[in-house]
């Protein structure tokens, strides 16, 4: 259970969040949609303690997150993956290098283990024998996708996704959707993804929450958002219009 | 008008040194930061041996190239000032005494600050602008000892290494450049060394270059860490580490020959 009171964060003058609020249930996937420039990458930092917010509170597992010592906020760390929107690869490893890091300090594993366990998160985004590349080597996509195997190698029970599916093909943004939703349901992981991509947040998500202005304007199951009569969350939704009635 | 401008230019003034006490405190925090954390080194054993590599092996060419040069030169103008009665192996004893108090070390570190230090700010600040470090800190690394320490340690410990290579080679250059240019006799340029020759010597340019090798490494990691502003906040970090780094290597070059010899 993630819960966030009343954040407020402005950079150098310019008011960023204005009050925000949100409790992100356990085992489901909480989609947050809102517009470029509204603060949603900088939320998802502030919940794993990366950026400090100017007031306002947010708990994790009832622990609280902003005044943490440092070294339990690193306890804290090893229960999320973090899937970074420009994917944020180590360009000084290879892939598999990038994706056994999360692993490299747990005495517990054996070695091999670690390089089963590498290849099979490589293999559920779809990049199988690609352990000795260079990030920089690799198309825009399949970083994202080497970002999202380094995010769930060590299967941790919280996961945030910023935009997970964007620049990603159909056929391949649908793979990272039905992964999403399997970590969700044979894993009970708990997810929030940020996503432009209305569609995959549609497939994706269990609830749904409108960034708007620096606020959260509206947060509720996909049906409770599609009807919704309020203009400025229709406005994030419109485009999705057209499934309503269809099952994920 | 004019208590105006007055109070304008003291108000600047008072601005800039609050940020630069701030920003040397945050570098005192940070570096101190990274030297507690040595004590957990096994973590990061294989960092250490990466950059020891990259700031000592990487630097032999450059030191070589330098230390040759400032042999040569020293003893070519040694001869040339020296008064006629004065026995020539005098310019062995001048050549091993500046080649070793002063010279190698203080031109191996301005001229490394340039290459090592450069190099660390763009790394960490590149590292800095498309989030790694964040990403490093999302997986629960501890940033600072993970880029920091290995890398002030390895300066600390390679700078003696190659300031006592860079020592035989311009002594090596000395005795070329006097045999060559200024036609003194090998054995008595040796002989000249031989006389003035103190291990004390030697041992005050060794623990002079630690200190310049842990103030070059320690600023680059600072600025690399704490760049803002995207690949234009690298660019213009990166030039202020070689600005400021040199600056610090002769302000310490003068604290150090006050303090020790
Ligand atoms: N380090 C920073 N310094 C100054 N301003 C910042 C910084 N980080 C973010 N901002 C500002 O905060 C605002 C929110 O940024 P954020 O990255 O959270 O947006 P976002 O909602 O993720 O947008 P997008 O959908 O385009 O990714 C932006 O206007 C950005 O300019
Ligand atoms: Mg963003």
């Amino acid at each position: 259970m993630i819960e966030i009171r009343d954040i407020w964060k402005s950079f150098d003058g310019k008011q960023v969040h204005r009050g925000l609020s949100l409790d992100i249930p356990e085992h489901e996937t909480t989609v947050i949609l809102g517009k470029s420039g509204g603060g949603k990458s900088i939320l998802l930092k502030m919940i794993i303690g990366l950026i400090l917010p100017d007031s306002g509170t947010i708990q994790v597992d009832g622990r609280e997150v902003t005044t943490m010592a440092y070294s339990d906020l690193r306890a804290l760390r090893r229960k999320f993956g973090f899937l970074f929107q420009g994917a944020a690869l180590f360009d000084s490893m290879s892939v598999g290098e990038n994706v056994a890091l999360p692993l490299r300090y747990m005495p517990e594993q054996k070695k091999t283990d670690i390089t089963a366990r590498i290849r099979e998160a490589l293999r559920t985004v779809g990049l199988e024998n690609t352990e000795d590349l260079m990030p920089s080597s690799l198309s825009g996509g399949m970083r994202k996708r080497v970002g999202l195997a380094r995010a769930i190698v060590q299967t941790p029970p919280y996961v945030l996704y910023d935009e997970p599916t964007t620049g990603l093909d159909l056929g391949t943004a649908d793979e990272i959707n039905l992964l999403v939703n399997e970590l969700r349901d044979r894993l009970g992981v708990t997810s929030i993804v940020v996503t432009h991509d209305v569609r995959s947040a549609f497939v994706m998500g269990n609830r749904f929450a409108v960034l708007d202005e620096g606020k959260f304007i509206a947060a509720g199951t996909a049906d409770e958002i599609r009807t919704s009569g309020n203009e400025d969350v229709r406005k994030y939704i419109d485009s999705s219009l057209p499934m309503q009635g269809e099952a994920p | 008008m004019s208590t105006v401008r007055f109070q304008l230019f003291f108000g600047f003034l008072g601005e800039k040194a609050l940020s630069f006490f701030e920003k040397l405190g945050r570098y005192f925090l940070d570096i101190g930061w990274a030297l507690r954390n040595l004590g957990t080194i096994r973590y990061y054993a294989r960092n250490i041996a990466g950059q020891m590599v990259q700031i000592g092996n990487n630097s032999i060419p450059t030191v070589i190239f330098v230390s040759a040069f400032v042999g040569m030169v020293t003893s070519v103008q040694s001869a040339h000032q020296l008064y006629v009665w004065l026995p020539r192996s005098v310019v062995g004893n001048l050549v091993i005494k500046t080649v070793l108090l002063e010279l190698t070390p203080l031109l191996t570190a301005l001229v490394l600050a340039g290459k090592v230090g450069a190099t660390i700010t763009a790394e960490l600040g590149s590292m800095r602008v498309t989030e790694q470090i964040d990403a490093l800190e999302s997986l629960a690394f501890d940033s600072i000892s993970f880029l920091i320490t290995p890398r002030v340690l390895a300066g600390t410990v390679m700078f003696p290494v190659l300031t006592v290579i860079g020592d035989f080679v311009a002594l090596l250059g000395g005795l070329l450049g006097a045999s060559v240019v200024t036609h003194i006799a090998p054995d008595e340029f040796i002989s000249g060394m031989r006389d003035s020759f103190l291990v004390s010597d030697a041992v005050y340019g060794i623990i002079k270059s630690m200190f310049f090798g842990f103030a070059i490494t320690s600023i680059a990691c600072f600025q690399g860490y704490h760049v803002e502003g995207g690949s234009e906040g690298v660019g213009k970090s990166t030039m202020q580490t070689v600005v400021l780094s040199c600056l610090t290597v002769v302000v310490l070059d003068f604290l150090l020959a006050s303090v020790l010899l």
